[in-house]
């Protein structure tokens, strides 16, 4: 089945089956199905009834008049009604009344309902009349006689069950049968009792079905009670369902009852108990709420699993709304604790039980719900101090309402962060041309930087920041001045690395040392920096006088890094000798490929070896590879 | 072979799991008929890919697509967002909506939430006025098997979430999905948490027992007797470290994703250059099986055992004469693509491992976990901030540094935030402020109890000999993995006798009995080989990391489980597989 909803319709001779977006004809092969009838309830389920055309009961009888009522009774026979004579077709039999009556057919008989009186009429079922029939000589009412003599202790028990032994279970099942078809509990009695003494004689007996019939009569007898008032034939309630009498019983007030019953078939209690919590809440206007909640959680306790929010609910409909919070405290499914606190008011109990759950999605519940019912400040007040609210709110703020977020920092005295915002907002305008609304001057992102730094300044953990947004701000500038005067937009939001080494390809040294100066870089990153600008550029020349300006604070390696990684051995080789360093020198030399240099300066290293260790297994290593790979060349 | 694994022998059924989301998945997508576009979110993808084949969703009458800000081009008048509940998503969709009816398009919308809908995100959907044109629904896939002992939760803003924005929705995610293994595999009545995150999982699991309990009638004798739950926070030093294994190594250098690498085919020896090839990597590979937890120098080894005595077969197979010595041969030259396939990946990751930046940054590595000199790794770092190297790989090591040396002094610290900006742009002033959030980054105000930690749970093994190990500290060539040595703890005798260590490492622990369930009859400690089931199969402890477990710690884990007297298997579960580079990554937010 796909889910989707199908539509059978009849037209003529076939049936189609109609979807959403296609139509096909279905063929039925039993030749015997002569005559369908279609019913389309409203969903556009499809109920289809087809049945076969045959007569169940012709009859004819003396009357010319036509019957005023005419009903089914049980499957197998029709009651025909005139004027005060009602009868029952088959054998014909005359029942006759004094007054008017109506027909209520039921599953298994008709109710007779007159001014004063309400019958019921019933062909007595087969097992009934095979025990009871006068002289009857069944296997069943056999059983009932042996057990009768088996009570006066005669032998004669002993005979009658020797008679039917070859149909013992067959008449331990009718006496069952009967009993269920009993109304009088002394007849129940006498039946169930020779159904067990029977079933003691029978080895391949289902044992639970006398259990199970006294279960059913034992509920029966009680809804038969005069004061319940529901008698019901076992067929009756068997098509019923116990959980549909339950609801009639409670629906009719008979808390009690429907619960003994529910525990007594094993059902779940749940129903009447909130059934019953709930009559007796619109039942006690009066009552005072501690009283009542003391009252109700006694029986609510009864069920694990119970739904006190329901409960609750139906106390805050009522208007309890007090009542309805000391209920829904005991609610352990937050799912449903939360929604109903929000809706009878109890926000900030809400908040604090979403917030317990570790369900995120609650506390957003409650957030929104707050949110819209209350002015901001009054909201932010409330979620300040509850982190979990807070940050929630921060989290999607910061997705999709970026005002607030600004307010609810300002509001609460987190500058810092309003600070991290506006640098972002900065950036934004830099990267997105219409934020800064068409303009692209930097003005107005400086601008905001500088806000940015003040409000840094305001707070002593941030001294870091405040600097690096002055610096941030200034580098603006003076990246805006270098694109001014090279006429190339390559400059802005590079970093102060990235602008100096851009000036240094440009060869603009002036401007590379400016930069320097200004942000005070340290010489050892203006080494590395240098070098590796000018190896880019392959300005050899370059390098070599630079690094003769000085004596390079920390040696030679970034000259001969810069070469080794621009993959000029040459130029490397000018430096590596001066690399002071034993380890380093060999390993410069390893990275070249010049084997025996690295093996030279390892050997002089005087680290025990371990240096010449580590360059034999690269070596052997990628050997290994090589050779592997040759036999397996094209397998793959 | 299949990038999806066989997840035949895996100690817990976790192919009905895998099998039970395939099938909702596609009953969600038939309940819709005629063609429709799927649009699905990217990362969500990778996950899906691991529980149907794209094949079979191409069946249902599919087209696929990512969702990205720009509109879907699609002819269907029924378009599927499968999306993750992220806020951000919501924005992709109201756009797109939103762009149809300026075109006049008329379409019908789905959107499938996955694993539940979010107030939060229907809250923008109301906001952007498209929530009544879009019909919600949810897909609730809480975890995704990756192999037959790892199932991972497919979260990987976990660590980040918690730490910088507060944001712990991911935490009950994590219960619901253990709440969801048990109600498959049983109530879990042993409890061992430690860190935040962790203990605060076990409670929210607490409460999901009590609002919608586990029926121990309905699932049996529960198969899964013990939960650890362990934060990354607890020990952050682990994945920033270089992991060793092969599995790691490969992860390390090329990614791992949804169980596959990434490579140019021309790695893998074919001919045409410059075209991508996947290549899957799970225990479905019998040879990847043997070596992916091995330290990568033992599997070069390995591999050239097998390939000399794959060549010695070759070389006699013209002296063979009989017909059953033949039929051995080719039973051999079965893993010959196995072979060809690995030794092609070992070779390539030899280039990076035999580079010079790679020893040094080991060699630092182990300084730092050492705690042997500070000044040394210093100047290294900032030489690396000179010379603009890697980022991640920067910040990788400077939060090693931070983390052992419980931060730098203010005016390092101050000075080398500073260098930073300089070096790569002051846009990184957030995520300087993100690590720090997380406390990764931070000002020394106390001295380091690092080097007790060290000793305590001896951390560092001399003499580990990588071939034969006989301790976890092989993954790492010499370093234990913290994380790895707690659980051992945890498994072996619980909490109490390391206490004194707890304490030190950030966030409480717990240890409960989870009562009201009939449960197995236990053994208070976990040792012995009393507890195997009946059927000759181990009981399980199921090993959770909150906020990321890398591939050596699974390794690490894998290694314990198959040590001789371990009474129980191993399941590893974990909000996502990271790495010290991937983890770094989720704290990186540029201003821009």
């Amino acid at each position: 089945m796909s889910g989707i909803a199908e539509v059978l319709v009849a037209v003529g001779d076939d049936i189609f089956l109609v979807e959403e977006d296609m139509v096909q004809t279905i063929r039925f092969d039993e030749p015997s199905v002569d005559d369908s009838e279609m019913q389309n309830d409203d969903s556009g389920n499809l109920i289809g009834v087809m049945e076969t055309k045959q007569i169940a009961i012709n009859y004819s009888c003396e009357s010319a008049l036509p019957p005023q009522q005419m009903a089914w009774c049980g499957m197998d026979s029709v009651l025909l009604y005139w004027d005060e004579d009602l009868m029952m077709v088959g054998d014909p039999v005359h029942y006759f009344y004094d007054e008017p009556v109506i027909l209520i057919p039921e599953c298994d008989g008709v109710r007779i309902l007159s001014n004063t009186n309400l019958e019921f009429l019933q062909r007595v079922p087969d097992s009934t009349e095979s025990i009871f029939k006068i002289g009857s000589t069944s296997p069943a009412a056999l059983l009932y006689d042996a057990l009768d003599h088996f009570d006066r202790r005669s032998a004669k028990a002993d005979e009658n069950l020797r008679l039917i032994r070859s149909s013992l279970s067959e008449a331990v099942e009718s006496c069952i049968d009967a009993a269920g078809h009993e109304f009088d509990v002394t007849r129940q009695r006498a039946l169930v009792r020779a159904a067990s003494y029977g079933q003691a004689f029978c080895s391949n007996f289902q044992r639970d079905r006398v259990q199970e019939t006294c279960r059913t009569l034992r509920v029966l007898n009680a809804v038969c009670d005069s004061a319940i008032g529901i008698p019901l034939s076992i067929q009756q309630y068997k098509l019923l369902t116990p959980v549909v009498l339950i609801s009639r019983l409670i629906n009719a007030n008979c808390h009690f009852l429907a619960l003994r019953i529910s525990e007594y078939l094993d059902m779940n209690k749940e129903v009447v108990i909130m059934h019953w919590a709930c009559a007796k809440i619109t039942a006690s206007p009066s009552t005072p709420d501690s009283h009542l909640l003391e009252i109700l959680l006694d029986k609510l306790q009864l069920c694990k699993g119970i739904s006190y929010a329901a409960v609750a609910t139906h106390a805050d409909n009522c208007g309890r709304r007090k009542l309805a919070a000391m209920l829904v405290e005991h609610e352990p499914r937050s799912t449903k604790q939360v929604p109903l606190l929000l809706s009878i008011g109890e926000e900030d109990t809400a908040l604090v039980k979403a917030t317990e759950s570790g369900d995120t999605d609650l506390v957003y519940l409650v957030i929104f719900h707050i949110w819209q019912k209350r002015p901001p400040l009054e909201f932010f007040a409330m979620i300040q101090g509850r982190v979990l609210a807070r940050d929630l709110f921060v989290a999607y703020a910061r997705c999709h309402k970026h005002e607030f977020l600004k307010d609810f920092f300002l509001s609460t005295g987190l500058i810092h962060v309003v600070a991290f915002l506006l640098w972002k907002e900065s950036w934004d305008m830099g990267i997105n041309p219409m934020a800064s609304k068409g303009s692209p001057l930097h003005g107005p992102r400086i601008k905001l930087i500088e806000k940015a730094r003040n409000l840094f300044s305001q707070t002593k953990e941030h001294t870091f920041e405040s600097k690096a947004a002055e610096e941030h701000a200034k580098l603006l500038k003076i990246q805006h001045e270098l694109e001014a005067c090279t006429k190339q937009a390559i400059f802005v939001d590079s970093s102060i690395n990235d602008t100096i080494r851009t000036c240094i390809v440009l060869g603009n040294n002036r401007a590379a040392i400016k930069v320097k100066t200004e942000f005070k870089v340290s010489d050892k990153r203006w080494y590395w920096l240098k070098a590796f600008a000018l190896a880019r550029i392959k300005d050899w020349a370059a390098l070599e006088k630079f690094s003769k300006e000085k004596r390079p604070p920390m040696g030679f390696r970034p000259f001969v890094e810069a070469c080794i990684d621009a993959d000029e051995k040459a130029e490397a080789l000018k430096y590596i000798p001066k690399l002071s360093d034993l380890v380093e020198r060999g390993e410069a030399y390893a990275r070249i490929g010049m084997a025996k240099e690295a093996a030279d300066c390892a050997a002089q290293a005087n680290d025990g070896g371990e240096l010449l260790e580590r360059f034999r297994k690269t070596f052997v290593q990628n050997a290994i590879f090589d050779t592997l790979k040759m036999p397996f060349q094209g397998a793959s | 072979m299949a990038q999806i694994p066989s997840l035949e022998n895996a100690p817990l059924n976790l192919k009905s799991i895998r099998d039970k989301s395939e099938r909702e998945l596609v009953n969600l997508l038939k309940d819709i008929r005629g063609t429709k576009c799927l649009v699905i979110d990217p990362k969500l993808s990778g996950s899906v890919s691991l529980i149907i084949q794209t094949s079979k969703l191409k069946e249902l009458g599919l087209e696929l697509r990512h969702l990205t800000a720009e509109p879907v081009q699609t002819e269907c008048t029924k378009v599927i967002y499968l999306v993750r509940s992220q806020l951000t998503f919501m924005k992709f969709i109201a756009s797109h909506i939103q762009n149809d009816i300026s075109k006049a398009i008329q379409r019908d919308y789905y959107v499938y939430f996955v694993p539940r809908r979010s107030v939060a995100c229907e809250k923008i959907l109301e906001q952007e006025k498209v929530h009544n044109l879009v019909t919600v629904k949810e897909f609730p896939l809480y975890m995704v098997p990756l192999d037959e002992d790892v199932i991972s939760f497919e979260l990987e803003l976990s660590e980040k979430d918690c730490l910088v924005d507060g944001d712990v929705s991911s935490l009950w995610h994590v219960a619901k999905a253990i709440h969801e293994l048990e109600f498959s595999f049983g109530v879990i009545s042993k409890v061992r948490a430690k860190g935040k995150a962790s203990v605060r999982v076990a409670d929210i699991l607490n409460r999901m027992q009590v609002e919608e309990p586990v029926n121990s009638n309905d699932v049996g004798r529960p198969e899964v007797d013990t939960l650890i739950l362990l934060d990354r926070e607890v020990d952050m030093v682990t994945p920033m470290c270089s992991q060793l294994t092969y599995e790691g190594l490969i992860d390390e250098f090329l990614h791992i994703s949804n169980g596959a690498v990434e490579v140019d085919s021309s790695v893998m020896g074919a001919q045409q250059e410059g075209k991508k090839m996947k290549v899957p990597l799970n225990s479905s590979d019998k040879l990847f099986k043997e070596t992916r937890d091995l330290n990568f120098e033992v599997v070069v080894q390995v591999l050239r055992q097998k390939a000399t005595s794959m060549k010695e077969d070759y070389t006699e197979i013209n002296s063979t004469q009989t017909v059953s010595e033949l039929k051995d041969f080719v039973k051999k030259l079965n893993s010959l693509p196995e072979m060809t396939r690995h030794i092609h990946l070992a070779q390539h990751l030899t280039t990076f491992t035999s580079k010079q930046s790679f020893l040094s940054q080991l060699d630092m590595e182990q300084t730092l976990v050492e705690a042997e000199s500070y000044d040394i790794c210093y100047e290294y770092i900032e030489e690396m901030i000179h010379k603009q190297e890697h980022l991640t790989n920067v910040l990788r090591l400077l939060v090693l540094f931070s983390v052992t040396n419980s931060g730098l002094p203010k005016k390092q610290f101050d000075y080398i935030r500073m260098e930073l900006l300089h070096s790569y742009g002051f846009e990184h002033v957030v995520t300087l402020n993100n690590l720090e959030k997380a406390g990764l980054l931070k000002k020394q105000e106390f001295k380091s109890n690092w080097l007790t930690v060290k000793r305590t749970l001896q951390l560092i093994v001399e003499d580990t000999d990588t071939s034969r190990p006989n301790d976890i500290a092989y993954v790492y060539s010499g370093y234990a993995p913290l994380s790895i040595r707690l659980i051992q703890q945890a498994i072996h005798s619980g909490w109490r006798p390391v206490e004194d260590i707890l304490k030190l490492l950030p966030g409480p622990h717990l240890e409960t009995k989870r009562s009201g369930f009939p449960s197995s009859p236990s053994v208070d400690s976990l040792h012995g080989a009393s507890n195997g089931v009946a059927d000759g199969r181990r009981s399980i402890v199921l090993v959770v990391f909150i906020g990321g477990v890398t591939f050596a710690e699974i390794s690490a884990l894998r290694y314990l489980a198959s040590k001789e007297g371990m009474a129980y298997d191993l399941i590893i579960a974990t909000t996502k597989i990271v790495n010290g580079a991937t983890l770094i990554e989720t704290f990186m937010e540029k201003l821009g």
